[in-house]
């Protein structure tokens, strides 16, 4: 670095310093939180809460009429909610003064790192949110995967139009340079195609069952005599010796009866960490089949299982069994429910390009790279990415449909690592960290896709008084 | 009941050095194995007249033959299943000499499979025919599951989570076997004995076996000498008899993949064995001193105590615990190091120690021991043995 670089480089450090610990005017909503709004953004989440929707189940739920969802908190005053469009900049503001100045420099990436809401109050239909934001730190410059730059840490304190404060958001973005990140370039690269999988072989006797699932079939066995299911098939039925069968499409739904995770010797044609299972079918047989989505320490004998499907070859498709989406609660749990330690059903969700554009739209995201995969790519992306808001609120959908309705957040906080790109599954995880006073718990939990863990972070939830 | 009880006996045990790199071809030590067993016996080797192998032993009798200047050679058969038909290949001999096929067999394995090909490497590069047992692959190689290491870890999970049985529990086998290795100059690990803590720390190879759950991978060769009770009797050594052999499949059997009976966490291929050896020898488990139990896998070990009725189902974790299975132990097993610690000769070493001990001449030896189990591979078709000195 030259002694001029180094002076701008100081000079713009104490121009950031100077501006941390403001605060700026408070921002009003120009619209009131809206019924419809929160319907469409349970839609996308998959949140079934009646609390959120339901006049009459919320009149005698426990905040006496429809609220919106805790996850929602900062999304009812994003930039195109306070009349600013979807990023403009308001330099008054000190974090946007903050921005101004590092985008000047040259540190125009973006990326959101957390996302610390905590809640107060409730938001109802017909609030008019209003916020004030302090800037509370930017760091010194720092290198990461991405590029060279700064962290910048705001606290936001939301209320509603009478002024009761209904929750704060501590949010943490990073600013760097674009093409500073540490470049692929600089390790070796194998091009070499990857290697296929072992192949299966197959012949007459069970041809029909590698056919059935290259058409998204797991089929199985059935003598046509006795009805017994046999798999993996023979040739006559062990007991009657009947040769004549056909066969039964498995539902596709089994649970885990073992497993075993293979790490030595790795065998290129295999991601790790590797799972295979044996799974038993609700048809009653077993097959043995890789386990995704879900990592060797989240796994339980008796986990509940779903079929999906890998093309491993040009000719062969492959049956692969994930966790099933946890079924929702109807009772929510009381503070004698939970232990430290107990562990909350895995829960596979589907990053589709439908889940990233509507979710970025809910929440009033309207950020580019969101929901346009060109500009998405002029910014160094495979393709649009999962915003942190769709982040939170799946999350939280995914807690409450393990608490149960009544569970009431009392704070959120999200850590975001890999990006939620289109085709990807993302899979949470997680279990009770802290039962503390007055049903107050502690969950840890992860979401983790293809490339790593796309978020952690830890929720707080109130569960009522025991029946 | 095809073997009568003590009308048959080893006479003669030889082996090579066990090593990770022989410098040797595998025929090179099947013919010193071999001949060793044969001085062992004082019997010229041209008086051998039948050869017993089991599959994966790469050197046929014709060839061993010609090294030992064989004239005429009357019995030779080859057991399948590889390491299972350790056991079965004294049983095949035994049933020769008493039948009279033949006079006198050999019963041998060689090879080189840390120096050479490595045996636990499994399925990798398995060329696949459309052929029934080829296929039987397709069941799980495509999904990752290649090695016999993987096809044994998805054995202990359900083990572990039926029995309630712990990953030390499977250590506290390999504590056990690599303390008799470390007395056991013979052995690959003599002098290198383990704790809990080092089993412990060892690396996963397939979770959730470690690595210090695997046996290791040796070069070398062992051979017996089989022959039957009149013969046994005009030879140098003091016969060791066999009191029993049986082989075993049961139902739904696969190679180390019987994923489909109700129940995975017994081995009923070993129950079917152990029915035999009691039956035929009228022996029971209390009238065994040791034992040498198949250890490739050490969560495999576990159910044999079951199925011998040493314990009952489940509380194989509570029989080995507190050094039962160690020198001074009610039970001790695989008092030559068994294959965790002195080398995996496919369970051959463990017949040979067998023997040892009804002489009275193993390093480890424990007083009294009249009569020994000996079994061959778990979760595969499979075979054991009950041998016996006079006394037994």
């Amino acid at each position: 670095m030259s002694d001029a670089d180094a002076a701008l480089d100081t000079a713009l450090d104490a121009a950031l310093q100077s501006l941390v610990g403001g605060q700026g005017s408070a921002e009003v909503a120009t619209e009131p939180v809206g019924a419809s709004e929160v319907s469409a953004w349970c839609a996308v989440m998959s949140e079934a809460n009646p609390l959120f929707v339901d006049e009459a189940v919320a009149a005698s739920g426990p905040h006496g009429g429809i609220v919106a969802p805790p996850a929602t908190l900062n999304m009812w005053t994003m930039p195109v909610r306070i009349g600013r469009g979807s990023v403009g900049r308001d330099t008054d503001q000190p974090q946007q003064a903050a921005y101004q100045l590092l985008d000047d420099a040259g540190f125009t990436g973006v990326v959101a790192t957390n996302s610390d809401q905590a809640y107060e109050g409730h938001l109802r239909p017909g609030d008019i949110v209003s916020t004030r934001t302090t800037l509370t730190g930017v760091s010194p410059q720092k290198q990461t995967a991405l590029g060279t730059g700064h962290f910048v840490t705001t606290e936001v304190a939301y209320a509603n139009q009478h002024g009761d404060p209904v929750g704060t958001l501590t949010f943490r973005i990073f600013k760097f340079r674009p093409g500073t990140g540490r470049q692929r370039g600089d390790e070796p690269v194998d091009d070499s195609p990857r290697p296929e999988r072992p192949r299966p072989r197959w012949n007459q006797d069970q041809a029909w069952h590698w056919e059935g699932l290259r058409q998204h079939e797991l089929r199985i066995q059935r003598f046509t005599g006795s009805g017994r299911l046999v798999h993996p098939p023979v040739v006559a039925d062990p007991t009657t010796h009947d040769m004549a069968y056909d066969w039964v499409v498995a539902s596709g739904r089994g649970f885990l009866y073992s497993w075993t995770a293979p790490e030595h010797p790795k065998v290129p044609a295999f991601d790790y960490p590797l799972v295979v299972g044996l799974v038993e079918l609700e048809e009653g047989v077993r097959v043995v089949s890789n386990i995704v989505g879900v990592r060797p320490d989240q796994l339980e004998i008796g986990m509940p299982l779903e079929v999906c499907w890998l093309d491993s070859h040009d000719d062969v498709t492959l049956h692969q069994f994930r966790p099933t989406r946890p079924d929702r609660r109807t009772d929510t749990l009381v503070r004698d429910d939970v232990s430290v330690g107990d562990r909350l059903p895995p829960c596979p969700i589907d990053i589709t390009t439908e889940l990233v554009m509507s979710g970025a739209l809910a929440t009033f995201d309207h950020q580019d790279v969101h929901h346009d995969s060109e500009a998405a790519r002029a910014k160094g992306l495979p393709d649009i990415i999962m915003n942190i808001l769709t982040s939170s609120g799946l999350a939280a959908r995914w807690l409450g449909d393990w608490a149960g309705d009544r569970a009431v957040f009392r704070n959120l906080r999200i850590g975001l690592g890999a990006s939620n790109h289109p085709g990807d599954t993302m899979t949470m995880a997680g279990s009770v960290t802290d039962v503390g006073e007055g049903g107050a718990i502690t969950v840890a939990f992860v979401g983790a896709n293809s490339l790593g863990n796309h978020i952690h972070g830890s929720a707080e939830l109130v569960l009522p008084e025991p029946r | 009941m095809w073997t009568p009880a003590r009308q048959t006996a080893v006479v003669g045990i030889g082996a090579t050095e066990f090593s990770k790199d022989s410098g040797r071809t595998p025929m090179q030590l099947a013919t010193e194995a071999c001949l060793a067993a044969c001085a062992d016996a004082g019997l010229d080797p041209s008086s051998v007249d039948g050869m017993s192998l089991f599959s994966m032993e790469r050197n046929h009798e014709i060839d061993v033959a010609r090294n030992l200047g064989i004239p005429r050679l009357r019995f030779f058969s080859m057991v399948n299943h590889g390491g299972g038909g350790g056991c079965a290949t004294v049983a095949m001999a035994a049933m020769a000499v008493h039948t009279g096929a033949a006079d006198y067999v050999l019963a041998y394995r060689a090879f080189n499979e840390r120096s050479w090909h490595r045996f636990g490497g499994g399925v990798q590069d398995h060329h696949q025919s459309p052929e029934a047992n080829d296929v039987s692959f397709s069941w799980t190689s495509p999904f990752g599951l290649l090695t016999p290491a993987q096809w044994a870890g998805m054995f202990a999970t359900r083990y572990m989570h039926q029995h309630g049985a712990t990953s030390e529990d499977f250590g506290r086998i390999t504590v056990a076997d690599r303390r008799h290795a470390a007395s056991n100059p013979a052995a690959f690990f003599h002098g290198r004995p383990i704790t809990l803590e080092e089993h412990q720390a060892s690396r996963i190879i397939s979770d959730p076996l470690r690595l210090l759950d695997c046996c290791q991978e040796s070069d070398g060769g062992v051979a017996l000498l089989i022959t039957g009770a009149e013969r046994a009797r005009g030879l140098d050594r003091e016969p060791v008899w066999i009191a029993a052999a049986a082989q075993g499949i049961a139902e739904d059997q696969w190679m180390m993949r019987s994923y489909y009976r109700d129940d995975i966490t017994g081995l009923p291929e070993m129950g079917v064995v152990a029915g035999q050896l009691w039956e035929s020898s009228g022996l029971g488990p209390a009238d065994i001193q040791t034992a040498m139990l198949y250890d490739h896998f050490t969560p495999l070990v576990l159910p044999q105590f079951e199925e011998f009725g040493f314990c009952a189902v489940g509380e194989a974790k509570d029989f080995i615990a507190d050094g039962n299975i160690e020198i001074g132990g009610g039970l001790p097993v695989n008092t030559n190091g068994g294959q965790l610690g002195e080398a995996y000769i496919h369970g051959m070493n463990g017949i040979a120690e067998g023997v040892r001990q009804v002489r009275g001449t193993s390093v480890n030896q424990v007083d009294g021991a009249v009569n020994v189990l000996v079994t061959s591979g778990s979760g595969v078709p499979t075979s054991g043995l009950v041998l016996s000195g006079e006394g037994g």
